[in-house]
């Protein structure tokens, strides 16, 4: 009881600190003698503040610094503790703190003269704050005392010299490289004292026996090593053979096994190896880690996987929640790549539904309903149906969104769940869980055309009785884009005439908007029913007698737009079916309002932003919630550029987005070139080609754009010799004999002059014959350009120069030129429609061994073709075959589809088969000439 | 029991009479700062001392008087926080390599300068000629020229050459050092 009034009183003690007055104070550092308590509760108050947030002005950081440095004076052990705890934390903001080193590295040294055990208090203190103030220059002064202390046989001192090492990495790379034996041995004598202690079981030894620092050591030496893989091979296979005491060096060791398998195919099996190993350890966390390492590898298979399943069913029956826990959660991540070897812990599972920790109890029902087949989803249904009643609402929302990821993984068990989810939605519940579940229904609709018309009853039944105004909009809304394309609109319209009767103003405007969508749409684009226009005006007519101005305006808006005679503008208007890239137009906003006060000079470039069809926003969106069921996890850390095995997955959906943004940055960039602005608008840019390696003289890469009868090649140029002047550069691109007669030179822009590491661009621009659509090919390309010597002497060009040419490597004009990615909610259907309509070819190939495995072919066809990955076929789940399914549309708009089997063995590399149909002529046989 | 009379005896005095002074060493690097420093608290004389990084403190007990040294790095890059360690101190040491007779113009300009800070005002100053032992070092009356200390105006100014190696003119110092402690 005092206890605790004790403590209250302290906490309003430092409740009352604030800046100013603790500056004030500092006087304190200043007087003599010096009192060590005072200053200790002043240093204190300071680190207080630094971390609630406050943070001081770099003149008065600066002058508490100098303050604090007065107090080395002062030999007490706990002040100087604290002082350096504060240095440390004003290292970032005072200046020159550079001032204490060579009193903080007396202290590392140990050279103060004094008993060994009080000076262990505060060296490791010393020695990281000795790594804050030190900058790169003087790193070498301070080399030969931190390898000793990682060798220290103080734990504290030891690990405190490892992690400082660790921070200084980054700026004195070769300096603290050099340290790589120290820490090896700092790893190695962590397990002796392990030893010692567990074979004594002495107090004093207990915080040695934790062997922490053979955690830190193998973090140091990974961040030395992060560069050299075999190294870090060697390293793991070195400490993996029973020297590391310590669970979470253990556990990092796991992580860096993982990684190592994941970024080199033939590490993977010997580092699968270990990992089976350490799931047999005695630690639970590196059981855990290993079990999770295992499931997280590339392409795994399922005898791969099955001891950690079997590890992690055992932790499921585990008495502790918080291994159950662990456990389920790990079976629930892997369900969603593989559910049917997770099928054999059903029976562990299912009694887990029951457990009276809800956390357990939701991952559970989760898990199952992604393990469970056809069957067993309707009986989960049921069973959750059962409980739903007794659980909160955050724990109703996961449910409903792991539904709702089924929904879209089964579009055929929408029937079952639609029921499900209409269920809930007559419950009692809160906003959040309302908006999820008909958020859900939206996807259904959007996702699963079959369900439209069954979802859209449960809808309408929904805003009849709903308290949320929020809500009903949304839905309103929805009804007006959705409903008039079914087959009987007029059933949603005595919905939404209702709303307008007995509900408030806004969702009154809501429901005259979805109104007017209903007298100017139909399906299919087929012309509005004259019965339904007429009733539509006649309700809209009613609705100019409304209390509100809002309703009346919008009411007299619509009323004039569907009685205009020209249809055109009303479908343009009402049925608005573009809208801007959002991700983009959030990002360029966030520029713009963050940039500096020049930028605000102009107003904000809304055209900048691209305009995306539904269509496209609708794919994005699709592959987003898809994806949103594997949250991203902590990997070992990676030093330099993004982790290549998540480029993988992020690749196909930036393929789509990036081709329009990138012809939309291409297309400001043509528009500044007079000479171009005949040719119409730009329909689509390559990306940039290399034609020379990034060593040589003249540096050129190409970017193709296309426009409706010309083609257009930007080369850039770049002069990499420091002592030649180019001039009136340009570049003869002569197309091969094929296509001779289909590209005709239109005209060729040079540049005029080139100095040392300048870079120029070069315009060569074809009309593409009517003959034919597609001219595919390939350039011979010769830069021809004067050059001129620079007397080293004058730094001036030599009068005289001499011709000269270059020949750069040849482009290739591919059918990926031509094709631009779109999104089609089924491929099925595309495929049997194109099919009927258009042509198809077949080929096949052999990749070679240059791809690694299906992944990378995908990847490969992705970048080579420009089209669409749809069903999910972007991502490789069987390691030997796959289907991969592509959808896209020439620069004509012609419908082109794409299936393409790949087999792949380690031998052969990838073999392929690609079937291609295509509405255009001859768009198929190029598709699939395109390929290799 | 009489050790513990005496003790209780220096206690008291302590108590009524000791006094703690603040001096601050300064000079261009390689002056001999640190080694001087070293071998006013007692210890040997070495020749290899690595160059000071920001400053070291020393706490050296003469008789009732406790000297706190602040002894600073004289590197270019730690000239300007002198100041900041000078003020409210009972005294200033400015040591000079009386042997490199290269370095003395820079000395002279950085001591003068810093003379001229207000916060610094009345502050005594002694100069110390270190390296008395080296052949071509110069004589006390050339130094006081070299260093224009005729100049300064208002403080008590005094130079000394000195050897912290053969600890020549050491008590010199010393006696100086405690004589300003009174104040």
């Amino acid at each position: 009881m005092s206890y605790s009034k004790k403590d209250e009183d302290a906490e309003q003690a430092l409740f009352r600190v604030d800046r100013t007055s603790v500056f004030q104070e500092a006087r304190v550092f200043n007087s003599s003698p010096i009192s060590p308590r005072k200053c200790r509760i002043l240093l204190t108050k300071i680190v207080y503040l630094l971390h609630t947030g406050e943070s001081f002005p770099k003149a008065e950081a600066t002058e508490l610094f100098f303050g604090i440095t007065k107090l080395f004076q002062h030999r007490d052990a706990s002040l100087r503790q604290m002082v350096y705890l504060v240095i440390k934390e004003l290292a970032n903001t005072a200046e020159d703190v550079i001032m204490v080193t060579s009193s903080v590295m007396k202290d590392v040294s140990g050279a103060g003269g004094r008993a060994g055990a009080e000076q262990d208090i505060y060296r490791a203190n010393a020695i990281r704050a000795l790594c804050r103030i030190i900058d790169g220059t003087t790193v070498q002064a301070i080399e030969r005392l931190l390898k000793t202390a990682i060798v220290d046989k103080t734990p504290s001192v030891s690990s405190a010299a490892l992690v400082s090492s660790y921070h200084l990495l980054p700026t004195a790379r070769d300096v603290v490289r050099r340290w790589a034996n120290e820490a090896q041995e700092a790893v190695l004598s962590g397990s002796k004292s392990s030893g010692f202690s567990l074979g004594f079981g002495s107090s004093a030894a207990a915080p040695q026996g934790s062997g922490m620092t053979q955690y830190h050591a193998i973090g140091l030496l990974y961040q030395m090593r992060a560069h050299d893989r075999m190294s870090l091979v060697k390293m793991v296979q070195q400490f993996s053979s029973g020297q590391v005491k310590n669970p979470a060096a253990i556990v990092m060791l796991v992580r860096l096994a993982a990684k190592l398998a994941d970024d080199d195919q033939q590490m993977r099996k010997p580092m699968y190896q270990l990992l089976e190993g350490w799931l047999r350890h005695k630690s639970e966390m590196v059981t855990f880690e290993a079990a999770k390492a295992i499931c997280e590898l590339r392409d795994v298979t399922d005898q791969e996987v099955a001891p950690a399943i079997h590890v992690l069913q055992l932790f499921l029956t585990s008495p502790r929640s918080i291994a159950k826990f662990t456990a389920i959660r790990i079976l629930h991540k892997f369900a969603s790549i593989k559910p049917a070897t997770v099928n054999v812990c059903n029976m562990d599972i299912e009694t887990l539904i029951s457990n009276s920790n809800r956390s357990i109890a939701t991952f559970a029902i989760t898990t199952l309903l992604k393990t469970g087949n056809e069957a067993s989803v309707d009986r989960l249904m049921k069973q959750i149906s059962g409980f739903m009643a007794d659980i909160t609402d955050e724990f109703k929302i996961t449910i409903v969104e792991a539904i709702r990821t089924l929904c879209l993984k089964f579009p055929s068990k929408q029937a079952g769940m639609l029921s499900f989810l209409s269920g809930v939605l007559r419950d009692e519940g809160g906003y959040e869980f309302k908006k999820t579940v008909v958020e859900s229904m939206f996807d259904l609709i959007k996702f699963v055309p079959e369900s439209r018309e069954d979802a859209l009853a449960h809808l309408c039944e929904f805003i009849e009785d709903c308290e949320f105004t929020k809500l009903a909009v949304r839905v309103l809304h929805l009804l007006g884009t959705e409903g008039p394309k079914t087959a009987q609109p007029t059933k949603y319209i005595r919905y939404i005439y209702n709303r307008v009767v007995l509900e408030n103003a806004i969702v009154r405007a809501a429901a005259v908007t979805a109104l007017a969508k209903f007298g100017v749409s139909a399906k299919d684009g087929a012309s509005v029913d004259p019965e339904v226009k007429k009733s539509v005006v006649v309700l809209l007519t009613r609705c100019l007698d409304d209390p509100d101005d809002e309703v009346r305006d919008r009411a007299a808006l619509n009323l004039r737009i569907i009685n205009n005679s020209e249809q055109e503008v009303a479908e343009k208007f009402i049925k608005n079916d573009t809208l801007y890239s959002l991700p983009v137009f959030e990002h360029q906003l966030i520029m713009y309002v963050t940039g500096d006060q020049s930028t605000f000079s102009k107003s904000f470039e809304l055209s900048s932003v691209p305009i995306v069809t539904r269509e496209q926003a609708l794919a994005e969106e699709r592959n987003v919630k898809l994806r949103s069921a594997d949250t991203p996890t902590l990997k070992a850390p990676t030093t330099g550029g993004p982790a290549k095995s998540s480029a993988g997955a992020a690749t196909s959906t930036e393929v789509s987005s990036s081709t329009i943004a990138n012809t939309q940055k291409h297309a400001q960039v043509l528009a500044t070139v007079p000479e171009f602005n005949p040719y119409g608008a730009l329909l689509k840019s390559s990306t940039e080609v290399e034609l020379t390696e990034q060593e040589t003289e003249y540096v050129v890469a190409v970017t193709k754009h296309i426009f409706k009868e010309h083609l257009v090649l930007q080369f850039s140029v770049k002069n990499t010799l420091s002592d030649t002047l180019l001039e009136n550069i340009s570049m003869i691109a002569t197309p091969s004999d094929d296509n001779e007669a289909t590209l005709e030179e239109d005209f060729i822009i040079p540049v005029a002059k080139l100095n040392h590491d300048e870079v120029g661009t070069i315009w060569v621009a074809f009309k593409r014959s009517a003959d034919e659509a597609y001219p595919i090919g390939s350039f011979t390309n010769v830069l021809k350009f004067t050059s001129k010597e620079i007397d080293p002497a004058s730094g001036e060009p030599e009068e005289a120069g001499y011709e000269d040419e270059y020949q750069v490597e040849d482009l290739e004009l591919t059918a990926g030129d031509y094709l631009v990615p779109a999104f089609a909610g089924s491929w099925e259907n595309v495929w049997e429609q194109v099919g009927a309509a258009g042509e198809e070819a077949t080929e096949s190939y052999a990749l070679g061994t240059e791809l690694k495995g299906i992944q990378d072919a995908i990847d490969f066809l992705g970048k080579k073709l420009y089209l669409q990955p749809l069903d999910g076929s972007d991502v490789a789940i069987n390691a030997t075959t796959h289907t991969l399914r592509l959808f896209g549309k020439t620069l004509n708009g012609g419908r082109v589809v794409a299936q393409v089997r790949m087999a792949y063995s380690g031998k052969n590399g990838v073999a392929l088969k690609a079937t291609v149909r295509a509405e255009e002529g001859g768009v198929a046989a190029m598709v699939v000439g395109g390929i290799a | 029991m009489s050790g513990l009379l005496r003790r209780m005896c220096d206690w008291l005095l302590r108590l009524f009479w000791a006094t703690e002074m603040d001096i601050t060493m300064i000079g261009l690097q390689n002056a001999g700062k640190t080694s001087l420093l070293r071998v006013l608290a007692g210890g040997e004389f070495t020749i290899d001392s690595i160059p000071t990084v920001g400053f070291n403190m020393k706490k050296v007990q003469k008789g009732y008087v406790t000297l706190k040294y602040w002894d600073l790095g004289g590197q270019p890059r730690f000239r300007s926080m002198w100041e900041r360690y000078c003020r409210g101190v009972n005294a200033i040491v400015f040591i000079v390599d009386s042997a490199d007779l290269d370095s003395h113009p820079t000395a002279r300009d950085e001591l003068h300068a810093l003379l001229e800070k207000p916060k610094l005002a009345g502050i005594p100053l002694l100069v110390l000629g270190n390296k008395s032992d080296l052949e071509n070092k110069i004589s006390v009356d050339e130094l006081i020229l070299s260093m224009n200390l005729e100049d300064i105006k208002e403080r008590e100014v005094s130079c000394y050459s000195i050897s912290a190696k053969q600890e020549t003119n050491l008590d010199a110092v010393l006696q100086w050092l405690i004589s300003k402690a009174k104040k």
